[in-house]
């Protein structure tokens, strides 16, 4: 089993069923992971902060690190690889509130939200979310099977369960 | 036109105002509007050009509720809601995601400042900023792209019946 | 399987904000019927059946409580689901509703993961 491990500021797009893709270290930074279940397409990007219009010079050079450009980066992405949007599994982690490099708590917050209004914007809904809190959380993807699992600062791995399965009408799209 | 009102006389009953108004606020605005409210300082300079909209309410307690929001941040607000960009915003769009804005946070602090209360809400109405200000209960808040203003005004809460609805 | 869904809201944003819900929640919605008010609400299900309805409560000329009341005496109607979605999250009110017939509430604000959630309990419960 590989392990993609992908950044902070990072995205990475898979269809190898053989790997996994990992994020660690998810303080007030947010971690958005895509699944198609049909084409087993799954794509996770981590970002830090929630708005491109802070620095557009630094979003043009990556624009992982931001909610906006990255999500359109990533959608862009998965989609291009052969998932398609209405048969998604969407799932985010992260948005803690802990203390950055800013000094700043309610970064992971606003990380949250903007990740909320950009799906919303793109026409995603959200399947399950592990957001907020004050620990750190380490995340993977198994890219055979769509399952993920977080793992939060002093505790033990757990799955994240989706609250919702894409529906059967879409089955045949 | 709002009618006149005089200060809200029970402030024992809504000690902390300012403090339930940016809780339950920044619960709508998160929620179904993607926005982060948080408490700040009073200042009323930009109200002449504010979206405000009145919100009349009887029942137990009996009065009107005012929203103003600084026009960019009316369309910051109304794009989330939407699903769309500011710039896609069209005609009158802005101002009837405000109006719903206005609805469900009155409504939502109806529900958190009286929660025995049996009330019902007109329908709320576009207002012109001269007015906004009630005296009452008051606050201001920020979002990202502006200010927002919330003011309740109660005429009486004697425990009269409301229109026999609930 | 496609639904025919009526929506009653005197806010036309907030019934587009719930047809935008059922779109991206993957509902194949066959008829999607709206009314401002209870009064529009029964006139527009004359002739047709629906699987849900979703209703407010505060509305002009004919509220929601009024609008269940004359659901539950019309012998076709009496059985669709109905799903409130009201400002209102006093718990007398909740229990009025529910006690008038309303197979779900759900208060504003709500997220579109919350509406989709209710809706295929609603609708779950239909089918079982």
């Amino acid at each position: 089993m590989k392990s993609l491990v992908v950044g902070i500021s990072d995205c990475k797009v898979s269809n190898d069923l053989d790997s996994t893709l990992v994020t660690y270290a998810l303080g007030s930074c947010i971690a958005v992971v895509l699944y198609d279940p049909a084409t087993k397409v799954g794509g996770l990007l981590h970002y830090m902060l929630p708005e491109s219009a802070l620095d557009t010079q630094k979003a043009q050079q990556n624009p992982f690190m931001f909610a906006d450009t990255g999500i359109r980066a990533l959608l862009q992405a998965v989609t291009a690889s052969g998932a398609h949007p209405k048969r998604m599994v969407v799932r985010l982690a992260g948005g803690a509130a802990v203390l950055d490099t800013e000094g700043v708590f309610q970064i992971g917050k606003r990380n949250y939200l903007a990740a909320r209004k950009i799906l919303w914007k793109a026409g995603v809904l959200i399947s399950a979310e592990a957001v907020g809190g004050d620990v750190s959380r380490t995340i993977r993807l198994d890219l055979a099977t769509g399952r993920m699992w977080i793992r939060e600062a002093g505790a033990i791995e757990k799955e994240l369960m989706q609250h919702h399965s894409p529906r059967k009408a879409v089955e045949g799209v | 036109m709002p009618e006149q009102l005089q200060p809200a006389p029970r402030t024992d009953e809504v000690a902390g105002f300012g403090a339930v108004v940016v809780r339950v606020a920044a619960q709508v605005l998160e929620t179904m509007f993607f926005e982060e409210a948080v408490a700040s300082a009073c200042e009323h300079a930009w109200l002449p050009t504010a979206v405000t909209v009145h919100v009349s309410f009887e029942g137990s307690h009996r009065g009107e509720f005012l929203l103003s929001v600084s026009p960019d941040t009316a369309r910051t607000v109304a794009a989330g809601f939407l699903g769309l960009e500011p710039e896609e915003l069209t005609g009158t769009q802005a101002s009837e995601v405000i109006l719903e804005l206005a609805n469900i946070l009155c409504g939502a602090l109806m529900s958190t400042l009286w929660p025995e209360s049996a009330l019902s809400l007109e329908t709320p109405e576009l207002a012109i900023a001269e007015h906004a200000f009630l005296g009452g209960m008051h606050c201001c808040f920020t979002l990202p792209d502006g200010m927002v203003a919330v003011s309740i005004g109660v005429s009486s809460g004697d425990g009269s019946s409301g229109d026999g609805s609930a | 399987m496609p639904i025919s869904v009526m929506i009653v809201d005197d806010s036309a944003v907030m019934r587009g904000f719930i047809r935008r819900v059922l779109t991206l929640a993957g509902f194949e919605v066959s008829e999607c019927l709206e009314a401002s008010n209870g009064e529009e609400a029964l006139a527009g299900l004359e002739g047709h059946s629906v699987d849900v309805i979703l209703t407010d409560i505060n509305m002009p000329k004919m509220n929601g409580e009024e609008l269940l009341r004359r659901l539950e005496r019309d012998a076709r109607l009496r059985s669709v689901p109905t799903l409130v979605i009201s400002t209102d999250a006093t718990k007398a009110r909740i229990l009025k509703m529910l006690s008038l017939g309303a197979q779900g509430y759900i208060t504003k604000p709500f997220s579109p993961e919350a509406l989709r959630e209710e809706l295929e309990r609603v609708l779950g419960e239909k089918n079982a």
